[in-house]
């Protein structure tokens, strides 16, 4: 679905944003491109979708070349969740995904208010203007403008951003479905729940290179450091001991009279983030 | 196609109309007719003075307008404030004199009543320039003067204010992963403020020249109306895509309304010109509007072929700038 090699991007002369990236995503797949900011994620998704252009290196979408394909044509596959929800706030909900979805073939637009039915928008407010809207309400308006299209290559930025937690677990539940019917996901965020959830794939962006991309499983198999922490009781007295997995082939390596709990330590992928970017998350 | 710009047209009169645009059109259209009907044409203003030079009594003209000169030089010294226009009848082919105020438009207008004067068809009335008396005459000024300010700022203020709005809400970054083309969205608002302004200059012209003479100069007068509105709209589009905020944008309005226009209307309403206004393009516009309204409507090929140019330029810019807005951060 998404072909990247050697992608380069300037700003100015002086200054290069991204230093020949090079990745894949698959038809299908859900990829997570994560890192801090400034780290060149929202310019490699706007190359990616086409706003903008003079990069180095090569870069295809559906197997052609970005360059040749920014056709009315190629927008009619994508679909674009931006960061901030960007609505029309003097028009309601549905006068703006009505709107939006007028620049789509009839036969590829999906219906509206049973796309905000589904995103558990509240019916009362289907006709009122978005200005009255909460951050959660505008963001799920901004996701059904992202799928009325019926897009083939989805563009997440912060999907969960400004939602409940119930809210978030809709939105990873909508994301999923969208990855059954066959869409290809391209997220970016910093929320790593989201990313270890929902990511088939996540890559690390720092100062425009990739410092790392494999499953998060993997990742953090990588990265683990493979003790085991025991928690348990002896002689009266609770006490705590890490121990190499290994050792444990042999049994448990220490007297006690009560285990209470086995924990194997595992690094989260926020810990990847802050190994990989070098930056905490904010 | 078509759909797709009837969507993004409705939209931006939705937007035109939650900015109250029309209202403030509709008001500038009332206060602006209100002014021109029931206080300038009751004015009592100075018409050009004529002085006759007329040594064997060959004339016999007589007007509260007209004075007349004992000597030649008498003749030439009433007419040295560059506005009275003098004529001489002291030769065999009459000879109309006058001394150049420097702007083009008003020495065409003081041509034109000498010349009325001397063709003798103003059956006792000086106050008559061709088929313009005196209070249609001040109608034509006035309405062409405020037909100006208007598309020139208010207009351009109304683009500019639902521009600010768009980019504030984010939405015109949304435009830029839509399957419609970029020049579609600026054409839609062009072609709504284009339809506004010509209906603007229409209404206004009928309500204070009257039906018969409006349409007899409607025609002149929309061409220009339309070339102003484009060339205006295309600037705000500009302003306001380009300036941060909405109060660097109105200091910039300021400084256009101060610096751009005030000498463009010092120069085409009083004698207070100065040889550099002709290189000022906005007293060109101005020019041509005024001289639509009075039927003698501008036909310089260069003058139009440079205003095609111009807005061919100003629109190209204004699809670059909005590229670039496109590409902003959040």
């Amino acid at each position: 679905m998404i072909e990247v090699t050697d992608l380069t991007f300037s700003y100015r002369k002086d200054k290069q944003t991204l230093h020949g990236l090079t990745f894949s995503v698959k038809d299908g797949e859900i990829f997570g491109f994560l890192g801090p900011n400034g780290s060149g994620k929202s310019t490699t998704q706007k190359i990616l979708t086409g706003i903008l252009k003079g990069h180095g290196g090569t870069v295809s979408l559906f197997g052609e070349d970005v360059r040749h394909i920014q056709t009315q044509a190629f927008f009619q596959k994508i679909g674009v969740l931006f960061e901030f929800p960007y609505l029309y706030a003097n028009l309601s909900a549905l006068d703006n995904l009505h709107y939006f979805a007028s620049f789509y073939p009839k036969e590829q637009r999906r219906n509206a208010e049973e796309l905000l039915d589904e995103l558990e928008f509240k019916k009362d407010f289907l006709k009122k203007p978005v200005s009255s809207y909460s951050k959660g309400m505008r963001q799920r308006v901004s996701m059904a403008r992202a799928l009325i299209s019926n897009p083939k290559l989805l563009f997440l930025d912060e999907p969960t951003s400004g939602l409940d937690p119930a809210g978030a677990v809709l939105f990873r539940r909508i994301i999923e479905k969208e990855r059954k019917k066959g869409t290809t996901v391209f997220l970016t965020t910093h929320n790593m729940l989201d990313a270890d959830l929902l990511c088939d794939r996540v890559a690390f962006i720092s100062n425009g290179t990739i410092a790392a991309l494999d499953a998060p499983r993997n990742l953090k198999e990588k990265n683990s450091t493979h003790s085991i922490v025991i928690d348990y009781l002896y002689q009266g007295k609770r006490k705590e001991q890490t121990i190499e997995a290994p050792e444990l082939k042999a049994g448990i390596p220490f007297l006690y009279d009560e285990l209470i709990s086995i924990h194997s330590q595992e690094p989260t992928l926020e810990d990847m983030f802050i190994q990989y970017t070098g930056r905490g998350l904010v | 196609m078509r759909k797709i710009f009837f969507s993004l047209l409705k939209k931006d009169f939705k937007l035109m109309l939650s900015g109250r645009f029309f209202l403030l059109a509709l008001g500038s259209l009332v206060l602006y007719s209100c002014y021109i009907n029931f206080v300038y044409v009751k004015l009592d203003q100075e018409i050009y003075p004529v002085y006759v030079y007329d040594p064997q009594n060959r004339q016999s003209v007589t007007s509260e307008y007209v004075a007349r000169a004992d000597s030649r030089k008498a003749l030439e010294a009433a007419c040295a404030d560059q506005y009275s226009v003098g004529i001489d009848f002291s030769r065999d082919v009459p000879e109309v004199y006058l001394l150049s105020c420097g702007i083009e438009t008003i020495d065409h207008c003081r041509m034109i009543w000498g010349e009325a004067i001397l063709r003798g068809n103003m059956t006792g009335r000086a106050d008559t320039i061709g088929a313009n008396n005196k209070e249609m005459k001040n109608r034509r000024e006035i309405t062409a003067e405020f037909l100006f300010f208007e598309l020139s700022a208010v207009g351009f203020l109304g683009l500019a204010s639902m521009l600010f709005k768009e980019k504030q809400m984010g939405v015109i970054r949304v435009h830029g992963i839509l399957p419609v083309r970029r020049s579609m969205f600026i054409f839609s608002k062009l072609l709504l403020l284009l339809g506004a302004d010509l209906l603007f200059a229409a209404l206004l012209t009928i309500l204070n020249l009257g039906f018969s003479y409006a349409l007899e100069v409607l025609p002149a007068v929309l061409l220009q109306a339309g070339i102003l509105s484009l060339i205006m709209a295309l600037v705000g589009f500009l302003c306001a895509v380009r300036l941060p905020d909405f109060k660097q944008f109105s200091l910039f309005y300021l400084v256009l309304a101060i610096f751009v226009t005030t000498p463009v209307f010092l120069a085409g309403q009083t004698g207070a010109a100065r040889e550099w206004i002709v290189y000022h393009p906005m007293y060109h516009l101005f020019a041509a509007m005024k001289s639509a309204y009075f039927s003698a409507p501008t036909v310089d090929i260069p003058y139009y072929l440079i205003c095609s140019g111009a807005v061919m330029l100003l629109f190209l810019l204004a699809c670059r700038t909005l590229n670039r807005e496109m590409t902003k951060e959040g």
